[in-house]
């Protein structure tokens, strides 16, 4: 983005939203960027984009979301996507067991083509569908346990926790970066502060686990 | 009537949204906008009216003014394709003067076509009475486009489907749909256990997606559509087993399937109803979709392969084109950090079904159809002539400005109009960069014109499946 600095806000974080095809990410993207929801949508081919700019500790950040296409065939172009991207958002369909047994899958994915540091937010979608449940939450919350991320089931269509999951990855990664941002003011007086409007890399950042703090 | 046809289709339209949005809502009060797309094209809207898939030249319907919107339209391109011919001298000038020239052609064309409308009818009646139909001469008509009464017959002759020779013509689709009925019955109707797991995942995808093709016609929405859908997209799948199936090639499906019904289905096509027909004309719909599907993607075969190699060359040609012809808007993307893999993927992907009014599709197909092998080339003229539609307000645009105006173009209220314009256009930079030798292919650069071409070879040929990063986001 080092052509052309925006002054309107203070972050720029790019979070890629990935998982399999169908579960929902296109409307938990248009949720969160436009509260739009779309009964009518269409599968994602190769990627789609959105921001939003919201507060985080006091801060301006703008999320840039790249919404991908969750078939496999894809994965060559859209994981080129991944460079860059600071969180990454893995959505799976509550009533749709493979999807989640998939996440492992997007998992290596990620560990393939993306930051080692990249801050993950695991979402299981369609909460509104208890009637048709095929993963249980504890289920949901073991496997985020396990891997290290955060976790939230979600519904894009009624709107639930979807505005808090993305809080819950942008305050994490804020906090990451704060944290590196004073350890380098600290490590040299003259270092380079990352500044306004400037992506910066979560690399080699401690304390990269579950649950940032989350505000409303 | 008309009137009442369409307040009746209107009404039709809304109960069964209603009725899907009510079964999907129960109960809940939904926050923020639910959007149901099919609003977004009031059926008050001329161009939906115009949307005469099903609407055949039947002697009943002939000479509403709908038809002769849609021929006349037709005839507008034929008489403007040969004007653009004689329009070549200006090679290589600013595109905004060829565009207003472009329109301003298609505009008095549109203005004297009427009479000449049944003449081209009766060139096209002619190439087809003959015991042997003369492809070139069909492609040549059809390019301008195919009234849409003969677009079944004249698909199934271009894509070489059905036999040129009238004699063989009819046994030759009999052996093809019961070829195909072997197929689905082989492969299609068996238990999952005689599957593999790959072909359960892509059955799986398939069935995914079929619910989601097309879903702001309602046509679609109906459940023995999504079924036949399936049944295509399935069996091609199995028999291409280098792709197997890939998420866009199910819109590809969709002109096949509104063309080759409309031959059994009469009136607006979101009045169509499946069920009135047998399941052996269901059973001949399926099969010519089937068939010319498969021909139309035999044509690009590494289009849809690991990494889709055939794409990622026609949008880097396709960004070289735009370079050369509109260098300022080329220049600024650039500098914006715009890949064109960013918008252009999705075009080839789904041959621009998913940028345009689904109404205007057909249209286009006659195109495509009459380009033939010479196809995947010449769609990086259309994409370059379709885009540079908004040279002027690409250049105002900021890098995320221009993505999200990308991927959503405002051609809601396109009509036949502004297609005829893209590809009026596209014809003639065609031909204005064809006289250059091998132009795209870049093989023998010698015009001084065309500095770029050598480099343009050397880097197409650096693209390999492997080198996908030099494709990828340079700005992020």
């Amino acid at each position: 983005m080092a052509h052309r600095v925006d002054h309107e806000y203070d972050y720029l974080f790019k979070i890629v939203l990935i998982g399999d095809s169908g579960v929902g990410k296109s409307n938990i993207l248009s949720r969160f960027t436009r509260n739009e929801f779309c009964l009518e949508s269409k599968s994602t081919i190769g990627v789609e984009f959105a921001t939003r700019t919201l507060q985080v500790d006091g801060k301006t950040v703008k999320a840039q979301i790249w919404d991908t296409a969750g078939q496999e065939r894809y994965r060559a172009i859209t994981s080129a996507y991944y460079r860059g991207a600071v969180g990454a958002f893995l959505v799976y369909d509550i009533t749709k067991r493979q999807t989640f047994d998939n996440v492992q899958r997007w998992l290596r994915e990620l560990r393939d083509h993306a930051d080692s540091n990249i801050v993950i937010m695991m979402a299981g979608n369609k909460s509104d569908l208890n009637h048709l449940r095929a993963v249980q939450e504890e289920d949901g919350h073991a496997l985020a346990e396990k891997e290290g991320l955060s976790f939230l089931e979600t519904s894009a269509l009624e709107a639930t926790n979807i505005e808090k999951a993305f809080q819950t990855i942008l305050t994490e990664i804020y906090h990451i970066i704060s944290k590196k941002t004073l350890a380098a003011q600290e490590a040299a007086a003259n270092s380079t502060v990352p500044g306004q409007g400037t992506t910066i890399n979560v690399a080699d950042a401690s304390g990269n686990t579950k649950k940032g703090c989350c505000s409303t | 009537m008309k009137n009442s046809d369409n307040n009746s289709s209107l009404d039709s339209r809304i109960n069964q949204t209603l009725k899907n949005v009510q079964g999907l809502l129960k109960g809940r009060s939904i926050p923020g906008k639910v959007l149901l797309t099919r609003r977004a094209d009031p059926p008050e809207d001329p161009s939906l009216r115009s949307s005469t898939f099903g609407r055949s030249f039947s002697e009943n319907d002939a000479g509403t003014s709908d038809q002769m919107d849609m021929s006349k339209e037709a005839e507008a391109q034929g008489t403007s394709k040969q004007q653009n011919n004689n329009m070549t001298t200006n090679k290589l000038k600013p595109t905004n003067s060829n565009v207003e020239i472009t329109s301003k052609e298609v505009q008095k064309s549109v203005m004297g076509a009427r009479a000449t409308d049944s003449a081209r009818v009766m060139k096209f009646t002619k190439e087809l009475s003959g015991s042997t139909v003369t492809l070139e001469k069909l492609r040549e008509l059809a390019w301008s486009g195919v009234p849409p009464y003969m677009r079944p017959n004249i698909w199934r002759l271009l894509l070489g489907y059905a036999s040129p020779n009238s004699d063989r013509r009819e046994g030759v689709l009999r052996r093809k749909r019961l070829e195909y009925l072997d197929c689905v019955a082989q492969f299609y109707d068996i238990p999952d256990t005689e599957r593999s797991d790959d072909e359960i995942n892509m059955l799986r995808q398939i069935s995914v997606d079929c619910p989601r093709t097309v879903p702001d016609v309602i046509f679609f929405q109906q459940e023995q559509v999504q079924k036949s859908l399936e049944r295509i997209l399935y069996t091609w799948a199995i028999r291409h087993p280098a792709s197997g199936y890939v998420q866009g090639i199910n819109d590809l499906a969709t002109p096949f399937l509104v063309v080759f019904l409309s031959e059994h289905l009469e009136g607006d096509i979101h009045k169509w109803s499946i069920s009135d027909l047998s399941p052996d004309k269901i059973s001949n719909v399926e099969a010519d979709c089937y068939w010319c599907l498969s021909k139309l993607l035999d044509g690009m075969q590494d289009h849809y392969t690991f990494a889709q190699p055939g794409i990622q060359r026609l949008v880097f040609k396709l960004k070289e084109l735009v370079n050369r012809i509109d260098e300022p808007v080329s220049r600024h993307m650039e500098e914006q950090g715009l890949e064109f893999l960013q918008f252009a993927f999705r075009w080839f992907n789904c041959l621009l079904i998913r940028e345009i009014p689904f109404h205007l599709v057909t249209r286009l197909w006659d195109t495509y159809l009459a380009e033939g092998d010479a196809l995947p080339d010449f769609l990086i003229y259309i994409f370059a002539s379709f885009l540079l539609t908004w040279s002027e307000e690409l250049q105002k645009l900021d890098f995320q400005e221009l993505v999200m105006f990308l991927q959503h173009l405002p051609t809601q209220n396109w009509t036949h109009q502004e297609l005829e314009m893209v590809l009026s256009r596209a014809f003639m930079w065609h031909k204005d960069f064809s006289e250059i030798p091998n132009e795209v292919d870049g093989t023998t650069g010698t015009d001084s014109k065309v500095p770029s071409l050598r480099t343009f070879k050397y880097t197409v040929l650096q693209i390999s499946h492997d080198d996908l990063s030099i494709l990828s986001t340079g700005n992020l």
